[in-house]
């Protein structure tokens, strides 16, 4: 059953088109890495998928929401989208924990004003999900007193509170010192364990090869090539895939 | 200099000292209320409320507190409105420094990482909902310090209430000094009122600028 599945994508920033023509889609439990050089697209898909960047053009369908984009944005619309972002977990490459609460509250805040959800109930599901990626212990810190890795981890248990029907990861290792990018990574082995659907924007070429049931390469706005890491990394069909993922292999990750 | 000056003019001017502060304190406080919806006018996408909040900066900085004194208090009663001395103190002094205040707030605003409003949304928020819960709660905080400089420029700026015969502090030690013709004396003990004042607003602000920035790296 698919979860996710996009039609036509498009967008352009001013002259620069940035995805030319997308079409993909994830299905349920399936654990989808994207991977690509800069300026590739990869971050602007995952940002068009709720709408954080609206597409120019194309459909983009999660569980029973459908969207059309481009088209002017009323109220009814609005509401919609907003039904689009409460079911996926959005978690940003700079963590962007809100830096006035602590984790605790980090982790309460979307049910709490989002769901109505009792505050009580919503600090028992918060500590849950905080011990979950391993932070009960920390759940009185502001996120200025954690580590880089240790925000990302209540991000990810804050993009989880909302019981999302998929996570989005937009490069989530790529603002970590090297030896805290283990600590995200385990955590999002065990989602993806448990059978969390995801789509996960990133460079860590291990985690692609261990996590993902599917590889995606994309360049210039286009999905040059996708399929199981096995033959990604292994024997990808196209010479622009083979070069990239040897190059990344190269740096050694 | 004579000491019995000072202890029989220290009562009657320590209850103008309080008309200052009641003054400031009226005014500040309207003009946070005011320069909040400014600030919010101005960052709206509703061009007409923009413009008005536009305008109404620009009229109140572009001109001397002076004159918006005068025109309130002396102006106004031509086309029937007529204030006492005291409101017209209050209302000029509010929407000058409310002017002031828009202006700090809307840069508060502005400086909550951009990523704050993104992760927000992401979640599902409505944008008055990550106003309200995320943003707003953060410029505060960033607009502290302004703040403070303006509400000491307004503490000031209550002295130049004293032409419309507001007795407040200024206004007090001028008849003091009309019947004791001691002005370096008076005018030395007022300046003093005024900088125990404005020390002890400093300091509380200091206090709460500290508190609320407590986590923050």
């Amino acid at each position: 059953m698919e979860i996710v599945e996009l039609k036509n994508i498009k967008k352009s920033f001013g002259d620069h088109v940035v995805l030319k023509d997308i079409n993909f889609s994830v299905g349920k439990n399936e654990v989808v890495v994207i991977m690509g050089p800069s300026g590739s697209g990869k971050s602007t898909l995952l940002r068009c998928i709720t709408f954080l960047e609206e597409p120019d053009g194309g459909k983009v369908k999660l569980g029973e929401f459908n969207l059309q984009a481009g088209l002017p944005l009323n109220k009814e619309r609005k509401n919609m989208i907003r039904a689009l972002r409460q079911n996926t977990g959005f978690v940003f490459q700079q963590f962007n924990l809100f830096s006035h609460r602590t984790a605790l509250e980090n982790v309460m805040e979307g049910p709490i004003v989002i769901k109505k959800m009792d505050r009580q109930k919503a600090k028992e599901n918060a500590i849950e999900l905080l011990s979950k990626v391993g932070l009960a212990d920390k759940m009185d810190h502001y996120p200025a007193q954690l580590s880089g890795g240790q925000q990302q981890r209540v991000a990810i248990a804050r993009a989880l509170s909302m019981k999302p029907m998929v996570m989005l990861y937009d490069e989530p290792t790529s603002a970590l010192d090297p030896e805290l990018v283990r600590e995200v990574l385990l955590v999002m082995k065990e989602l993806a364990k448990e059978g969390m659907t995801m789509i996960v924007v990133t460079h860590e070429r291990g985690f692609a090869r261990d996590v993902a049931d599917r590889v995606v390469f994309m360049e210039d706005g286009l999905v040059v090539e996708e399929g199981s890491p096995e033959k990604m990394f292994g024997s990808p069909v196209k010479e622009r895939t083979r070069e990239f993922l040897q190059d990344v292999g190269k740096e050694g990750r | 200099m004579d000491l019995s000056i000072i202890i029989d003019s220290l009562p009657v001017l320590l209850k103008a000292t309080m008309v200052t502060v009641l003054l400031a304190v009226v005014s500040v406080i309207i003009a946070l209320i005011l320069g909040f919806f400014t600030a919010l006018a101005r960052i709206s996408k509703i061009k007409v409320l923009k413009a008005i909040g536009s305008i109404y900066i620009s009229i109140f900085r572009g001109t001397p507190l002076l004159v918006q004194i005068f025109v309130i208090y002396y102006g106004l009663p031509q086309i029937d409105i007529e204030l006492s001395p005291i409101t017209s103190g209050i209302l000029a002094l509010s929407l000058n420094a409310g002017a002031y205040l828009s202006e700090s707030f809307r840069a508060a605003i502005l400086a909550v990482d951009k990523g704050q409003m993104e992760a927000a949304v992401s979640m599902g928020m409505t944008y008055w909902q990550a106003m309200r819960r995320v943003i707003l709660p953060q410029s505060i905080r960033i607009a502290i310090p302004t703040l403070s400089n303006t509400y000491i420029i307004l503490i000031k700026d209550t002295s130049l209430v004293s032409v419309i015969t507001v007795t407040e502090l200024l206004q007090m030690s001028s008849l003091i000094i009309a019947k004791t013709f001691e002005p370096l004396t008076i005018y030395l003990l007022a300046a003093a009122l005024y900088w125990v004042v404005i020390t002890f607003f400093t300091a509380l602000l200091d206090r709460l600028e500290k508190r609320t920035s407590k986590h923050v790296a």
